[in-house]
């Protein structure tokens, strides 16, 4: 049994996750950062800081912990740099580069385009977590553990940005 | 109306989180049957349900701005980070594997969602799910499989759904849906909708969601909760009248805006009770005991001074004035505060009487802190946050630069910045109950977050069950939402008043510091009452909201209002005496009553010839059992000129108020007898209000012309 080396291992269930949830984290860092290097950087430290773990201790909740782990990551470096605020209202929209896709029909391209500027407009809380429940696909158990904020918080925030997505995209011009 | 069925409100998280399948068990019973009664509700849930649908949908091919990684580089940063292990052979037998680019596309869809996108995308009716849903109790699993995906079209997972484009089988749908909406178990498990009684489907909603959402739809208009007027109620058919004590005074300030503007108040902003008890009145406190000496406890808190006279409106009837005078505490004899103050710097503040005001009000309360007290200061605006945690006054260098630092910007999000300080009040309370109090200043314009006052409202109730205590200060004009700020104070142990001047900051902050911090008496209720022998009809002059059921004063499990040191409440009663000839429009319809003849006396000639009894239960700010004291009134026949100075001035302010509202039972009260009546009462005038008031019944007549 050469494969039972502990290195061999953990390469291959860090390879698997980093196949796996790289794209998700590169995008969730770099909303956080506005910085697309430093979001390279931290998806890097947190792939690396996987390394550390044993696969049985995240098995079961590897994306949650990758998230987790990521954001503290984030926010230490927003915290250093004292830009906290940075990540305000509006922000967001720079970040969001224009990627023609072919293919795609024509209306439902608007919609999309519609439902992204709504969302854009969201403040950045209830952006980041509309993003992990519906890019990402967390329960709001996840993410309340994802983003310290407490399961119901998360409720209600996700509701007011439900609410609110709802009621704007009923009366946007489509 | 079926009265079985649960109600849910379609503002309510929870109706979210259950469209979304985040609910389960007790949460999920009680929000299933609600919506399967309710075709609004189930409306509502296929709209969620297709905007998560779409949300899913936009946000998969949402373009990632940030370039993927190449795998290798993730490798090389890992090996990097080993210092050197990359050479281990099995290290870089890894590394061939990452050879293998995976970039592009590589995005990853949680397959529920994926199917769920689908099912939302059919807009199917929540009905049709539940009944299917009994048949799969093999597809209730809440485990996700995340699926790996080079295209969009291209699915791993068995096949359970179909591409987001077109449109799925129902079984498919159905399947779905189920699956992300809880266990089967948590169906078969449910509680029938009717064993929950109102109380527990509440409790549930407040243990999982605090706070449902309502985003307010209109945020340029003042909002006031209207209350139509009390009318005379016939001793025979009601002789109690219940009510909460109310030292709230907002309502006169903001009527003191309108008129300075210009204009007439509306009628439902002007609350009768709140102009009353703006004035100081120089009633007698209770005698003094220090706090230390055991009959403290014994000795009721505030002291009661009734009177009655002629009404000067309706000379046939009879006014009678119930207060009540707290205890006063000097800052000495109280111990140590803990406050910490909830401040709205949304967008909205920004305006000179807003922000600015509020913190040249803080800086002067600073300035009467003791040094041992603590301030800690909680902002919200979008994000909510801690500007200051909890620091002692003796470092005001520090509390004053956080105030200067705080600056408008953002939306309002009262909710969590309420959360928030009470968690910071919670975990430094003041050395003695009742000195730990949130002050939250605000326009109350919560726009973001949840601003449904009902549930605000439960939020703030259950928080006050903590022990610790709310000053509700409303600043600004504009889209100043005083029903909302009424209610938190009063649901929050607390008070509530409405600051537009300097001056009001100075007498609410400054002059009234140690009756803002120090309740002295909680749950505080008056129930009068009538005695028919002298009394055939009676009226309580506002106090709308605060009416209380009769068996409500009795009952400990009531909320009511607050007596802070020194404060004091007055209350009147207009009484149309039994010897009075009982026409006259206000009269009503006399009850007849088949059982009971209706001039029946009592036989006691000592008892009967008391007009009324006033019973006042309150209860130690920290306790929890009431106390009860009594003290019955006999008319002495004072014409409205013998009554005593204080007295005839909250007449002619309780006229003032009706004329305002342009009450049905004004008489012959008018902007000019208002202010006759006010005058003897306006002499004597230490602190300069009453001055004031018959300076605002000028400009209110001049409005009028």
């Amino acid at each position: 049994m050469t494969s039972t080396s502990p290195h061999e291992q953990s390469g291959d269930f860090v390879a698997e996750a980093v196949a796996r949830h790289q794209a998700a984290l590169l995008r969730y860092a770099g909303r956080l950062l506005g910085d697309h290097d430093r979001a390279r950087d931290i998806v890097q430290d947190t792939f690396v800081k996987l390394m550390a773990q044993t696969p049985a201790s995240v098995a079961g909740h590897e994306a949650e912990w990758l998230f987790t782990v990521c954001r503290h990551r984030a926010l230490d470096i927003l915290r250093k740099e004292g830009r906290m605020n940075h990540f305000e209202e509006g922000e967001t929209e720079r970040l969001r580069a224009p990627d023609p896709r072919p293919g795609e029909e024509l209306e439902k391209e608007e919609t999309r385009a519609t439902l992204l500027e709504l969302i854009d407009r969201l403040p950045a809380r209830q952006q980041e977590l509309i993003r992990l429940k519906f890019q990402n696909g967390f329960s709001y158990k996840e993410i309340s553990r994802i983003t310290a904020l407490s399961v119901s918080n998360v409720g209600f925030l996700i509701h007011t940005a439900v609410t609110r997505l709802r009621r704007e995209f009923a009366a946007a011009p489509r | 109306m079926n009265e079985q069925t649960p109600v849910l409100s379609p503002d309510d998280p929870r109706l979210t989180a259950y469209a979304l399948g985040e609910l389960a068990d007790a949460d999920f019973a009680a929000v299933d049957a609600a919506v399967r009664n309710d075709p609004a509700l189930q409306a509502v849930v296929a709209e969620i349900q297709a905007l998560g649908g779409e949300l899913t949908a936009t946000l998969a091919n949402e373009p990632v701005s940030v370039e993927l990684l190449a795998t290798a580089e993730v490798a090389e940063g890992i090996a990097h980070s080993q210092g050197g292990t990359a050479r281990d052979p099995a290290s870089s037998a890894d590394g061939g594997e990452f050879d293998a680019p995976k970039r592009g596309k590589l995005l990853r869809f949680p397959g529920l969602y994926y199917v769920f996108a689908t099912a939302a995308a059919a807009g199917f009716a929540i009905m049709v799910v539940n009944h299917s849903s009994r048949n799969f109790p093999a597809a209730a699993k809440e485990e996700r499989h995340y699926v790996q995906m080079t295209s969009r079209d291209e699915r791993a997972d068995g096949g359970a759904a179909a591409p987001a484009a077109t449109a799925p089988a129902p079984e498919v749908a159905s399947t779905a849906a189920f699956s992300l909406r809880g266990s089967a178990e948590s169906v078969a498990k449910a509680v029938p909708p009717a064993l929950l009684t109102k109380a527990e489907r509440e409790r549930v909603g407040l243990a999982s969601f605090g706070l449902p959402v309502n985003v307010a739809a209109d945020l340029a208009a003042e909002t006031y909760r209207h209350t139509p007027e009390t009318r005379f109620v016939a001793t025979m058919e009601q002789p109690l009248s219940t009510f909460s004590v109310d030292v709230d005074t907002a309502s006169y300030s903001n009527v003191r805006r309108f008129l300075t503007d210009g204009r007439l108040p509306p009628a439902d902003a002007v609350r009768i009770e709140e102009l009353l008890n703006y004035f100081p009145y120089a009633y007698a406190p209770p005698p003094a005991t220090s706090p230390s000496t055991s009959s403290a406890a014994e000795t009721p808190p505030f002291a009661a001074h009734l009177e009655v006279a002629a009404s000067p409106w309706a000379p046939e009837h009879r006014l009678v004035r119930v207060a009540l005078k707290g205890r006063e505490v000097s800052a000495q004899a109280r111990g140590a505060a803990s406050l910490v103050f909830l401040l709205d710097v949304s967008g909205s503040m920004d305006a000179p009487n807003k922000l600015p005001l509020v913190k040249e009000s803080l800086r002067m309360l600073l300035g009467r802190l003791r040094d041992d007290d603590r301030v800690a200061i909680v902002t919200y605006a979008g994000n909510s946050g801690l500007a200051l945690p909890s620091t002692p006054v003796r470092r005001r260098a520090e509390i004053l630069e956080a105030l200067e630092k705080l600056e408008p910007a953002g939306s309002t999000h009262g909710s969590m910045g309420i959360q928030l300080a009470y968690d910071i009040a919670k975990t430094n309370p003041a050395a003695s109950p009742g000195l730990t109090r949130v002050i939250l200043c605000t326009d109350g314009d919560f726009n973001v977050g949840a601003t449904s006052e009902g549930e605000l409202v439960r939020l703030i109730e259950d928080k006050a069950r903590s022990g610790v205590f709310l000053t509700v200060l409303g600043f600004g004009m504009g889209n100043y939402k005083d029903g909302t700020l009424e209610q938190l104070a009063d649901k929050g142990n607390g008070m509530y008043g409405y600051v537009d001047t300097r001056r009001e900051a100075e007498k609410l902050l400054v002059e009234q510091l140690s009756g803002t911090l120090v309740t002295i008496a909680k749950d505080v209720k008056i129930q009068v009452e009538f005695n028919p022998a002298q009394v055939a009809r009676y009226r309580l002059i506002g106090y709308e909201n605060r009416r209380l059921e009769n068996p409500d004063f009795a009952n400990d499990a009531v909320d009511a209002g607050e007596i802070g040191a020194g404060h004091s409440v007055t209350a009147l009663y207009e009484v149309v005496p039994a010897s009075a000839a009982d026409v006259g429009e206000d009269a009503g319809p006399v009850p007849s009553l088949k059982y009971m003849k209706p001039a029946e006396r009592r036989e006691d000639p000592l008892i009967s010839r008391e007009l009324l009894t006033v019973g006042v239960r309150y209860k130690d700010p920290t306790g929890d059992v009431s106390r009860k004291l009594e003290f019955p009134l006999v008319d002495g026949g004072k014409l409205f000129e013998q009554a005593s100075p204080d007295f005839q001035f909250a007449a002619a302010v309780a006229g003032f108020g009706m004329v305002l509202r342009d009450s049905p039972f004004r008489g012959s009260a008018t902007y000019a007898t208002v202010n006759a009546w006010a005058a003897r009462g306006a002499a004597s005038d230490p602190s300069g209000y009453r001055a004031e008031f018959v300076d605002l019944v000028r400009r209110a007549q001049q409005v009028v012309r």
